[in-house]
């Protein structure tokens, strides 16, 4: 039993790190601007992609890529922001979320047309160590050191540099920040961009150890609602919390039900805490 | 010299318009203090002055420059600068942070230090609580930072809306007196309030706005001594 459920948490935990930078894309923006980017999901694939194409084309270390694919997210989404977001972001939500979502269906569309919906695969291994019983990859290991090493850079951003403070401050009260002399549309599309960035970061870890299709993202983007739940929409750190609590969730089930039962567990808990603590386990924003 | 020139200016939200044609002038390094009714439209030419709203129609100076299309966020730059109404701080951030973010526009960044240390000798109590997040601090004290915030900006003119709304009388009597102070170091300020008796006690220069026309303007001791004022402000 424990020799089952052992290996199995760990590598739920792993994954739980990368599912945690994800939703911290969504939570970000969500807490900078109240914008539920529903775009998420597709950037995750692009992510993915953007590795393979470096990867595959270019024949780049997998990691040196993540570096590109971070930049091109964060250029990505400040492109979106200004085209989509930036003259609906004071309309009711429901205009945003069209907006995305239209941004969402452009993106699926044009990586149909190019990629096909049949699965792709990053052929790249560095090798795995046991201890014990527990098998560890080091592909996993590595993302999970990428994500801890992203939120740390996250937070230092956020509460050292006066540009993470200006976000903060746009984040707290625009009116204000705008009086103060802070730009804030600018300071809406860098944080867009972080946001979209996070989640490139995000899909480039996965696809060093599962094989994706342009569609990939969604289940990735559906965790992430439910991890900001979790982990208190707009609470950066709350979203690496939460992705761990469901990522050790997806570890656990398994070694006791069918898989098919995960998506289930975990939208009941979605709605139980949504129910019983909205503002999440770790209480919400920046 | 006249350090922010208001003509004309006309300025509401959606269909409704508030201000019909604002003549105000703040002379350099006097303290002008303009009283109303609640709903006259003093928050609104404020808005409009900064940039927050857009004016329909006349025009706003800067010492001598056009500023009556920029927005807000570029008014700190030229040394214009509004203490808002409900002090709108950064309430998850700490008192520091706050000042910091004050200190935005370029000009101020250079001077941030010294700026620092001149609001902390002005309030005290917001050394004390530098690293406190400023949303727990008590009305009193949350104004003081949103008066040493704007004062952070490094202004030439300064608006405060609304300063004593809320306080208990002591402490407005040491936030006008903070005031005067810096009126001696040479700053024009614009106090907007509905407390006519307290504002018309310390400044120099006043008006009186009325369903958004200026209706009655002068020296402060002598708008205090109108007969229309008495009655309808300070009950006498």
């Amino acid at each position: 039993m424990f020799d089952i459920l052992i290996p199995s948490l760990v590598d739920g935990l792993l994954l739980g790190f990368v599912y945690g930078i994800a939703a911290m894309g969504l939570s970000l923006i969500w807490g900078v601007m109240n914008v539920i980017n529903l775009a998420h999901g597709p950037i995750i694939a692009l992510g993915m992609f953007g590795i393979y194409l470096a990867f595959t084309i270019l024949g780049l270390n997998p990691y040196l890529a993540l570096v590109l694919v971070a930049f091109a997210g964060l250029v990505l989404g400040i492109l979106i922001y200004y085209v989509a977001v930036n003259r609906v972001i004071d309309a009711p939500h429901l205009s945003s979320l069209l907006a995305t979502f239209s941004v969402n269906m452009i993106i699926i569309g044009i990586g149909t047309a190019i990629f096909t919906v049949s699965p792709y695969n990053v052929d790249f291994t560095l090798g795995a160590v046991d201890i014990g019983p527990i098998r560890l990859l080091w592909t996993r290991v590595a993302a999970a050191l990428a994500a801890v090493i992203v939120t740390g850079l996250l937070y230092l951003f956020l509460f050292r540099t006066r540009t993470g403070k200006n976000i903060r401050a746009v984040a707290n009260n625009r009116t204000a920040a705008e009086l103060m002399g802070i730009p804030s549309s600018r300071v809406l599309a860098l944080s867009f961009g972080i946001g979209t960035m996070l989640a490139a970061i995000a899909g480039g870890l996965i696809a060093t150890f599962f094989p994706f299709t342009i569609l990939a993202g969604g289940g990735y983007e559906l965790r992430s609602f439910v991890i900001v739940v979790l982990g208190g929409l707009g609470n950066p750190l709350g979203a690496l919390v939460g992705g761990l609590i469901l990522g050790s969730l997806e570890g656990i089930i398994p070694v006791f039900m069918q898989t098919s039962w995960v998506p289930v567990i975990e939208f009941v808990l979605f709605v139980f805490i949504i129910l019983v603590r909205p503002s999440g386990l770790l209480g919400s924003r920046v | 010299m006249t350090a922010l020139e208001i003509k004309n200016l006309e300025s509401g939200y959606g269909e409704v318009q508030i201000l019909w044609g604002v003549d105000l002038n703040l002379e350099e390094g006097r303290l002008t203090s303009l009283v109303g009714t609640n709903g006259a439209g003093k928050t609104t030419l404020l808005r409009t002055v900064m940039g927050t709203l857009k004016p329909w129609g006349g025009s706003v100076r800067l010492n001598g420059k056009d500023v009556s299309n920029l927005p807000a966020h570029r008014k700190p730059d030229l040394g214009l600068v509004m203490v808002p109404e409900g002090r709108q701080l950064f309430t998850s951030m700490s008192v520091e942070e706050n000042l910091e973010m004050g200190a935005t526009n370029a000009r101020a960044r250079l001077k941030l230090d010294d700026n620092l240390e001149r609001v902390y000798e002005l309030f005290p109590r917001l050394k004390e609580r530098r690293d406190q997040q400023s949303g727990t601090l008590s009305g009193g004290e949350q104004q003081m930072l949103a008066v040493a915030r704007g004062l952070m900006a490094d202004p030439s003119v300064i608006m405060f809306d609304e300063l004593s709304l809320g306080l208990a009388p002591v402490l407005v009597l040491n936030l006008f007196q903070t005031l005067r102070q810096l009126k001696g170091e040479g700053l024009t300020m614009l106090l907007v309030e509905q407390n006519v008796h307290m504002a018309l006690s310390v400044s120099d220069y006043a008006y009186v706005l009325s369903e958004g026309r200026v209706s009655l303007e002068g020296p402060a001791h002598e708008v205090a001594s109108t007969e229309s004022v008495q009655k309808a402000y300070l009950g006498i």
